[in-house]
C-alpha cells in the first residue's frame, strides 16, 4: 500500500538521520517500527506525514509516486500521525476538537450537535469510548489519545501512524488501546505502531521492521520472531570496528565507588548500593538500557548531584560530596551525555568553552585577573591538536557542528590530564568521523595509563571498547564481566534487561 | 580521517580568518544600523503622535530633539540626570549579566542616599573624606541589601523579580519612615532632613566652569571609574568570567566547577554596590539633603539602560546619555509646547518596545538553538550564523 524507497534524511548540520532506509507496509497490517532513540523511526514517520522532507528516495502510494510536502497533503493521501504530545484544544470539547479545521458549520457558527453526533458515530464505528461533549482538559489521558485517533480517523485516515502510543500510558488503557486498534484493522484501516517496547510490538503487530542507527535493519513476521531476536537487531549484530588496543596494563585502582545511593527529586531511588572500582590503564564500561540510573551515577561521581548514601574515593582521597570543582581537581575530567546542553555554552566563544574547568588557574588568571591571550593561545592549541574544525577560536560553540561541538568538549577534558575520565554517552549524535576519533581518543588515554569509565546505551560500543564490563539495571550493577571480549551481545543483553544476575559474590569479586 | 581535516583546516584558516573577520565588522555594522533605524521609527511615530495632540507639534518636537542643548542649564540637568542613569544601568547589567532579572537597583539606591547622608550627617568629617566615607558606607549597604535577594535567589530558588520588588517596597517605605519621624529636623514644616555639611557635598560643575550648569557635579568623575571598573570586573576578571558563563548556560557553567549559586549571589550583591553610588550622587550632589521621593523611579529607568546597552558597561554610558536626553528633551517639550508628561512618556515606550522586540528575536533565536526536539535541535544548531554572538565578541 505504501512503499518508502531509499529514504535519506540529511539535517543540514550534516547529521544523517536516514540512510537510504526502505520500507513498505501492506493495507490492513499493524506494522510495529521498533529501534532505540535516535535509530531514525521518528524521522521516518514525519517524513511520511510530510513533516520533514527526505533528501532523497521516493514514497509510492498504491504504487504511484507521491509527494508529501505538508501534513495537509498526508491528510489528503488518507495518512495521519497521532504524536506523542497531543495536540488537542483543552478548553474545548471532544466533538469540537474532533471536527477542528474541517467543521460542520450553521450559518456562520459551529453546529454543534453536527459535531456530536459526526463523533460520537465514529467512535462507535471504531469502539473508540469517548465523551463527545466533555472538556478535553478534564478527560484523562487515555481518552484524549483517542480524541487524537478519531480526529485522524475524521479527516479521512486510512492509514494511522501512532507515535510511541504505550508511552503515557497505564497498562490499563494500553490494553482498551490495543483493543481499539484491533477493531480498527478489522474495518480496513492500516495501523504503524512505532515502540521500543518489543512486549507490545510482540502482542500487537503483524509485522515488524526495525531500525538501527539511521538504517533500517529488516523487516520480519511477528510470528517469527521473539523478543530476543528483535533486541539482537535493535541493538545490534553488525561488529563494530574492531580497533587494535594494546593489551591491558592495569594499575591501581583510581576510583572506588562503595554502596552509592541516590533518590531523586521526585523522590524515587534512582541508584541502589552501586560499587566498583576503576582501575588505571582500563577502560571500565557500564552497559544498560537508558534510565537505569547511568546518569545520576555519572552525576553523582563528578559532584554534580550528592548521594545520600555510600562513599566515593579517588586514590587516596574521599571525594564523597565534593563540590564539582573539587572533584575535577582532584582528577576527574568528565564528558557529558547532554553536551548542547551541559557541556558546551552555545553563546559563548570556543576559547571560553574551552577554559570553564581551568579559567581560575594561571596563566589564564593571576590574581583574579584573566588574560586573554593565554586564553587566545588555548583556543588555538586545541583547535590545533584536536582538529576542531573552526576557523577562529573567538567564534561561539553553537556555530560549530555537533561532532566539533563534541571535539570542544574531548579538547578540554582530555587537556586536563585527569587520572579519571568519565564518558557518558560520548559518540551519541555524532557522525561516523567524530566517532571514530573519539574512540581513538579513550584507547589513548586508557593506554596512557587513565582509568576511563565508558557509560554508554550503545552496546556494540562498550563491548568494542571496554576492556572490564558492568551491567547496570534498575539503580544496580547486576553484573561485571572481568574480560569484556569474550561476551556476546545476547549474554549481556540479559542482564541489561534484568533476565539475569550475578550473584553478589560474583560481582564482589570483580569489583 | 583526522589528519586530512587538519592539513585542510590549515591551509584555509588563514582565509577563514578574514572572511570571519570581515563578516564581523559587517555583522557590528548591521547592529549599529538596526540599533539608529529603530531610533528613527519610534522617533517617527513619536512625531505621529504628537501631530495627532500637539498644538504646535513642530514647536513641540524640536524642543524634545533640541531642548537640552538649548540652554547651558538644560545642559547640566542633562549630566545631572545620565549620572544617576548611567550608574544605575551599570549597576543592573551586572546581574543581567547572568540572567537574572534583578529589579532591586531601586532600592539599592534608597540605601545608598540613605546611609551616606546619614553618615555626612552625624558623623564629622574633614574635607575629601567627608565624600569618601558616606560613599563607602553607603555602597556596603547597597551591597548587603542586594545580598538578601542574591541569596534567596541562588540558595532558595526564590524568584528574583518578586523578593527584589518587595525589599524596594520595604526599603522605599523604611526610608520614608526614617526621614519623617528622624530626619527632619524639628520646625521644618517640609518632611527633608537638614542640609548636608559643605564636606560632604560634590563640587558643582557650576562652580568648576562658572557657568548655569544646574546641580551637574563631580560624581560624574565616579561614573567613569565606576564604567571602567564594571567592563573590567564583567570582562576581564574570574568573576566577570563566571558570571557571562551562567549568563550563557548555568548547566555548563555548573558542570564546569562554577560554584553557580555563590556567584549568582554576589553579582545582586555588587550591583548592589554600584546602584548605591547613584543614591550617593542624589543625596551629597544633588539635593545635598534628603528628600522624599529623592530616587523619583530612577532605579526603574536604569534598567532600560542597561538593555540598550545589551549589558555591555561600555555602550552603558552612551545609552544613559541618550536615554537621559529623551528625559529631558521630554520635560523641556511639556513645559515649552503644552505637550503632556504623557505624550513623552509614549514615545520612550515606543523606542523601548521597538528595541525590546529586537531581544525577543535574539532571545527566540537562541532558544531555538538549545530547545526543541532532537530532530529540531540538530537542525537548528547549524543555522546558528557563523558570525559572532554579543558575548562571545571579546574586546568590546
Amino acid at each position: 500500500m505504501i512503499e518508502m524507497r531509499d529514504i535519506t534524511k540529511v539535517y543540514p548540520n550534516g547529521v544523517r538521520a536516514n540512510r537510504e532506509v526502505s520500507f513498505e507496509i501492506k493495507a490492513g497490517e499493524i506494522h510495529a517500527l521498533v529501534g532505540e532513540n535516535g535509530a531514525g523511526k521518528s524521522t521516518l514517520m514525519k517524513i511520511l506525514y510530510g513533516v520533514e522532507r527526505p533528501s532523497a528516495g521516493q514514497i509510492y502510494l498504491k504504487g504511484k509516486p507521491v509527494r508529501i510536502n505538508t501534513e495537509h497533503e498526508a491528510i489528503a493521501l488518507g495518512i495521519g500521525m497521532v504524536f506523542q504530545s497531543f495536540m488537542l484544544v483543552p478548553s474545548f470539547t471532544i466533538a469540537q476538537n474532533v471536527v477542528l479545521g474541517n467543521e460542520p458549520v450553521h450559518g456562520a457558527l459551529l453546529d454543534n450537535r453536527a459535531a456530536i453526533n459526526a463523533t460520537s458515530e465514529l467512535a462507535k464505528q471504531y469502539g473508540l469510548v469517548v465523551d463527545p461533549s466533555a472538556i478535553v482538559d478534564s478527560v484523562p489521558v487515555g481518552m484524549r489519545q483517542r480524541v487524537e485517533i478519531l480526529k485522524a480517523l475524521y479527516r479521512g485516515a486510512d492509514v494511522l501512524i501512532l507515535d510511541e502510543p504505550t508511552a503515557v500510558l497505564t497498562p490499563q488503557e494500553t490494553r482498551e488501546l490495543f483493543a481499539a486498534i484491533r477493531q480498527l484493522v478489522k474495518t480496513g484501516k492500516t495501523v504503524i505502531f512505532i515502540s521500543h517496547k518489543l512486549r507490545e510490538v510482540m502482542e500487537i503487530s503483524n509485522r515488524v521492521s526495525v531500525m538501527r542507527d539511521g538504517q533500517m535493519v529488516g523487516t520480519v513476521d511477528t510470528k517469527d520472531a521473539t523478543e530476543t531476536s528483535l533486541a539482537r537487531m535493535m541493538v545490534g549484530r553488525e561488529v563494530f570496528q574492531q580497533y587494535d588496543k594494546p593489551p591491558v596494563n592495569r594499575g591501581a585502582a583510581v576510583l572506588q565507588a562503595r554502596d552509592l545511593e541516590y533518590v531523586n527529586e521526585a523522590g524515587r531511588q534512582v541508584l541502589r548500593g552501586v560499587s566498583f572500582n576503576a582501575y588505571a590503564g582500563e577502560i571500565l564500561g557500564i552497559a544498560g538500557v537508558e534510565g537505569n540510573g547511568q546518569t545520576e551515577l555519572v552525576e553523582v561521581l563528578t559532584g554534580l548531584r550528592v548521594a545520600v548514601g555510600g562513599t566515593i574515593k579517588l586514590g587516596d582521597s574521599d571525594i564523597t560530596s565534593r563540590s564539582a570543582r573539587e572533584v575535577r581537581q582532584a582528577g576527574v575530567a568528565h564528558i557529558p551525555e547532554d553536551r548542547l546542553n551541559n557541556g558546551v555554552a552555545l553563546t559563548a566563544s570556543i576559547e571560553e568553552n574551552l577554559i570553564v574547568d581551568r579559567y581560575s588557574k594561571p596563566p589564564f588568571s593571576r590574581a583574579g585577573f584573566t588574560s586573554l591571550a593565554a586564553m587566545v593561545k588555548n583556543g588555538e592549541t586545541m583547535i590545533e591538536q584536536y582538529a576542531i574544525r573552526a576557523p577562529d577560536g573567538a567564534l561561539p560553540v553553537g556555530s560549530l557542528s555537533g561532532g566539533n561541538m563534541q571535539k570542544v568538549v574531548v579538547a578540554r577534558e582530555l587537556s586536563a590530564n585527569p587520572q579519571l575520565l568519565i564518558a557518558a554517552q560520548p559518540t551519541r549524535g555524532v557522525d561516523i568521523g567524530a566517532t571514530e576519533f573519539m574512540h581513538q581518543q579513550l584507547i589513548q588515554q586508557r593506554t596512557n595509563g587513565v582509568a576511563v569509565l565508558l557509560i554508554s546505551a550503545d552496546l556494540a560500543e562498550v563491548m568494542a571498547l571496554s576492556d572490564r564490563l558492568a551491567v547496570m539495571h534498575n539503580g544496580q550493577i547486576v553484573a561485571i564481566f572481568p574480560d569484556a571480549r569474550g561476551l556476546s551481545e545476547e549474554e549481556v543483553g540479559l542482564y541489561m534487561l534484568g533476565v539475569q544476575l550475578q550473584t553478589q559474590a560474583e560481582i564482589e569479586k570483580n569489583w | 580521517m583526522v589528519d586530512t581535516s587538519a592539513i585542510t583546516l590549515s591551509e584555509n584558516r588563514a582565509v577563514e580568518r578574514a572572511r570571519i573577520r570581515k563578516e564581523r565588522v559587517r555583522s557590528s555594522l548591521i547592529d549599529l544600523i538596526v540599533t539608529l533605524g529603530t531610533i528613527m521609527i519610534a522617533l517617527l511615530i513619536g512625531f505621529i503622535v504628537t501631530l495627532a495632540v500637539g498644538k504646535e507639534p513642530i514647536k513641540a518636537y524640536t524642543a524634545l530633539l533640541t531642548g537640552p542643548l538649548s540652554q547651558v542649564n538644560r545642559l547640566g540637568n542633562w549630566i545631572q540626570d545620565a549620572t544617576t542613569l548611567i550608574l544605575i544601568g551599570l549597576s543592573v547589567s551586572i546581574a543581567f549579566q547572568a540572567r537574572q532579572f534583578n529589579l532591586g537597583a531601586e532600592g539599592s539606591l534608597l540605601v545608598g542616599a540613605l546611609t551616606a547622608a546619614v553618615v555626612a550627617l552625624y558623623v564629622p568629617l574633614p574635607p575629601v573624606l567627608g565624600i569618601v566615607v558616606p560613599l563607602l558606607a553607603a555602597m556596603t549597604a547597597g551591597f548587603l541589601v542586594a545580598l538578601i535577594p542574591g541569596w534567596m535567589k541562588a540558595y532558595l530558588n526564590a524568584n528574583e523579580v518578586v523578593s527584589t520588588l518587595m525589599i524596594n517596597a520595604i526599603i522605599a517605605n523604611l526610608y520614608q519612615y526614617l526621614l519623617i519621624n528622624f530626619l527632619t529636623p524639628e520646625g521644618d514644616n517640609v518632611r527633608r532632613s537638614a542640609l548636608l555639611p559643605a564636606t560632604s557635598a560634590f563640587p558643582l560643575l557650576a562652580d568648576i566652569f562658572n557657568a548655569n550648569l544646574g546641580r551637574a557635579n563631580l560624581a560624574i568623575v565616579l561614573v567613569l571609574i565606576a564604567v571602567i571598573a564594571v567592563w573590567v570586573l564583567m570582562r576581564r576578571t574570574s568573576f566577570g568570567y563566571e558570571v557571562r558563563m551562567i549568563g550563557a548556560n548555568e548547566k555548563f557553567a555548573r558542570y564546569g566547577g562554577i560554584n553557580t549559586r555563590r556567584v549568582i549571589m554576589l553579582s545582586f550583591a555588587i550591583g548592589g554596590a554600584v546602584a548605591a553610588i547613584g543614591g550617593v550622587h542624589l543625596a551629597l550632589g544633588v539635593h545635598n539633603r534628603l528628600i522624599l521621593g529623592i530616587s523619583a523611579g530612577l532605579g526603574f529607568e536604569g534598567i532600560v539602560v542597561a538593555m540598550l546597552a545589551r549589558n555591555n558597561p561600555l555602550l552603558v554610558p552612551i545609552t544613559g546619555l541618550f536615554y537621559s536626553y529623551l528625559r529631558i528633551g521630554g520635560d523641556i517639550m511639556e513645559r515649552t509646547a503644552s505637550v503632556g508628561a504623557e505624550i513623552v512618556q509614549v514615545i520612550q515606550a515606543v523606542i523601548i518596545l521597538l528595541i525590546t522586540a529586537q531581544f525577543v528575536i535574539e532571545f527566540v533565536r537562541a532558544r531555538r538553538n538549545t530547545s526543541g526536539t532532537s530532530s529540531s535541535r540538530t537542525a537548528a544548531v547549524s543555522d546558528a550564523t557563523a558570525v559572532p554572538s554579543e558575548q562571545s565578541r571579546r574586546n568590546i
